[in-house]
């Protein structure tokens, strides 16, 4: 581990990089019907906790040190370093550290340590309400999509899908820039930058401009949350999806699920991020690839959609504005996702 | 609304054998094809079984489809059994038309994928479908073992009563309701869908294959919040075999996890009753109603 040469050179990616925003507004924004929380400030806190997996005290150094780095605060929670099974602490653990951060005025965004699983156990006794009186962001994907979703359908508040505590290298000197990149787009995203996102070029692309809040998350735990109040409506809205270590066949299975249950015929556009997938039993070849799934799938449709784009379980993450309007341009040669809530003239050059 | 029968078989009466999902080689079925002649039935293999599909389906949707609503259309073909699961029945669900079935109702029979075919027909038609052992079921001394045998009395119209032992988690207490059920996995990708069961009232069963525990504990808590697990009439739990952990060990039995997601329940639940992928796998009517009985002395469930 080499941390002092890390932090020395991320101080000085800070220092080319962007201004942080000097003039946040500090009550909720809401732009057609869409809450979004007070974009933060240097010496705001973000709280840590672990609404699903455990982690240890150890595993969220680096994180911690780099988002102080950044200006921000930290407030270790409870759970933090607890473990019950596969979870950081009971339900009621988890569910009480969640809770008393989201009550805590003090506290201007909770980042999850990490997904694993166990959301789903706490969701529905969590009480968002205040939420109205001290909006914050909540950071997080993979299992935390059922927060994500949870508070995009209740409440329409949104919130940042990106990369968790367990995704911030011990030693930032052999972190490939990809991931470097892909944590630091956590910080432009809670400072207010409007967010810009390229996918490579993929030929199976169908091209197309489309305008709307941008949903998803994991699509295994998007299928989960069907028929339960976290599940998402997902007409007018530009639907993101990620997933690792699905079978084709299941892949292929929750893609006819988004179908069956009125998920993909009004969308606006598809955004497809990264599929690890796992290979199939001998014998078992499913022989379609994710992109022949997805394109049968979206085929009596006539919106864009893109293949590659950087959110998943792998290096390249970026930082995604949950349930905040997007323009997705998805033509030859080049993909673009924009953050259409903020104008483009406030745009920092060089961010 | 009540749920329609379909009626038993006669002798001399035909069962077509059909492929509506996985690939699945002639051979394997072979002693299934034989020992139904045996029982008093004509066979009518279709093309999918041992199709010259190389892939992972027994031919394409359209093939698939096509022989399904052939055999359901068919005024000779009394019964259809499936002859395999796999994955496949929610690609072509939702282009069977089923205005001649309902008019002369008959046995489909299956189970795992076909789970998503039985709750479609159930939800759709009202007509009982047929949750028992598939061709592969005959093989390794199968055809005479309890499950099959437990599907050939059923399509001769014997009324069934099954049993299953004491278990430490089981609540006791009767109930009298419709059987709806099948494969966890198919149930939760049912739910939003065209074929979402409603479960109100009912004597639901569970069983799965091959998943992952804090899988099994997803889909429970997404069965529970869906209201899935509310107001039913009562639980009966199958086999979940081939069970899988992760690295961290999810540190709860599957027996433990469905006790932890249904909490106090009102209604009488069974653990170990023989529905699963495994050799106990009984023949259940899907909409029919049962009795079922949970008690000191173990668990009797009867038509």
């Amino acid at each position: 581990m080499n941390r002092k040469n890390f932090l020395s050179s991320l101080l000085t990616i800070g220092a080319a990089g962007p201004v942080l925003a000097a003039s946040a507004p500090a009550k909720t924004q809401t732009i057609t019907g869409v809450n979004i929380p007070p974009y933060l400030r240097p010496g705001d806190t973000i709280g840590i906790t672990c609404p699903a997996g455990n982690i240890t005290a150890k595993e969220i150094v680096p994180a911690v040190q780099q988002i102080e780095a950044w200006g921000f605060r930290i407030r270790v929670g409870d759970t933090v370093g607890k473990k019950d099974a596969i979870f950081g602490g009971t339900d009621a653990e988890r569910a009480a550290d969640l809770q008393q951060m989201i009550n805590d005025p003090g506290i201007q965004a909770i980042l999850c340590a990490r997904g694993g699983y166990g959301a789903v156990h706490i969701i529905d006794q969590l009480d968002f309400s205040s939420l109205a009186n001290h909006p914050k962001w909540i950071i997080g994907f993979s299992d935390i999509t059922v927060i994500l979703c949870h508070l995009h359908t209740n409440g329409n508040w949104t919130a940042i899908h990106s990369k968790m505590c367990n995704s911030f290298p011990d030693d930032w000197t052999k972190a490939e820039p990809a991931q470097v990149d892909s944590i630091l787009s956590i910080r432009k995203a809670l400072s207010g930058e409007r967010m810009q996102y390229k996918a490579v070029p993929n030929t199976r692309n169908r091209y197309g401009r489309a305008e709307g809040p941008l949903v998803g998350g994991n699509l295994k735990t998007i299928e989960s949350l069907a028929g339960t109040r976290s599940d998402i409506d997902t007409a007018g809205k530009i639907l993101f999806v990620e997933d690792t270590g699905e079978y084709l066949y299941s892949i292929d299975r929750m893609f006819w699920h988004l179908q069956r249950t009125g998920k993909l015929d009004r969308l606006a556009g598809l955004v497809v991020g990264g599929f690890k997938i796992k290979p199939d039993d001998p014998g078992e070849e499913f022989e379609r690839t994710l992109y022949d799934i997805v394109t049968e799938r979206v085929k009596a449709y006539n919106y864009p959609v893109c293949f590659d784009f950087p959110v998943g379980h792998q290096k390249e993450n970026y930082a995604l504005k949950y349930g905040i309007p997007h323009l997705l341009d998805v033509r030859d040669g080049e993909v673009t996702l924009t953050d259409s809530s903020i104008p483009a003239a406030t745009h920092i050059p060089g961010a | 609304m009540p749920i329609i029968i379909p009626p038993c078989l006669q002798p001399g009466d035909t069962i077509g054998i059909t492929c509506p999902a996985g690939y699945m080689p002639l051979e394997k079925a072979q002693t299934c094809i034989d020992t139904l002649p045996a029982w008093g039935y004509r066979v009518k293999v279709g093309a999918t079984l041992g199709s010259p599909s190389e892939n992972y389906f027994s031919g394409t949707d359209d093939q698939r489809l096509a022989e399904l609503q052939q055999m359901l259309d068919d005024p000779a073909i009394k019964t259809i059994l499936c002859a395999r699961g796999g994955y496949g029945l929610t690609r072509i669900v939702d282009r069977i038309d089923l205005a001649s079935f309902r008019q002369s109702p008959k046995w489909v029979i299956g189970f795992s994928d076909i789970t998503l075919l039985h709750t479609h027909i159930l939800t759709r038609c009202n007509i009982a479908t047929l949750h028992a052992p598939m061709a592969g079921a005959f093989n390794d001394g199968g055809a005479t073992g309890p499950g099959v045998e437990s599907l050939r009395r059923v399509l001769a119209g014997e009324p069934q009563t099954y049993q299953a032992p004491v278990h430490p988690f089981n609540r006791q207490g009767s109930a009298t309701g419709p059987l709806v059920g099948g494969n966890l996995a198919l149930l939760a990708h049912s739910i939003g869908s065209p074929s979402e069961p409603d479960t109100r009232g009912s004597i639901l069963f569970l069983e799965d294959v091959g998943e992952y525990l804090y899988n099994i504990d997803r889909m429970l808590h997404q069965l529970q919040r869906a209201g899935k697990l509310k107001d039913l009439a009562g639980l009966l739990i199958g086999g979940f075999t081939e069970l899988k952990d992760t690295t961290r060990p999810f540190g709860a039995s599957v027996e433990a996890i469905i006790r932890d997601v249904i909490g106090v329940t009102p209604y009488p639940v069974s653990f170990d009753f023989p529905v699963s992928h495994g050799k106990e796998n009984v023949a259940l009517k899907i909409g029919a109603t049962y009795r079922l009985r949970v008690g000191s002395e173990g668990t009797v469930l009867q038509e």
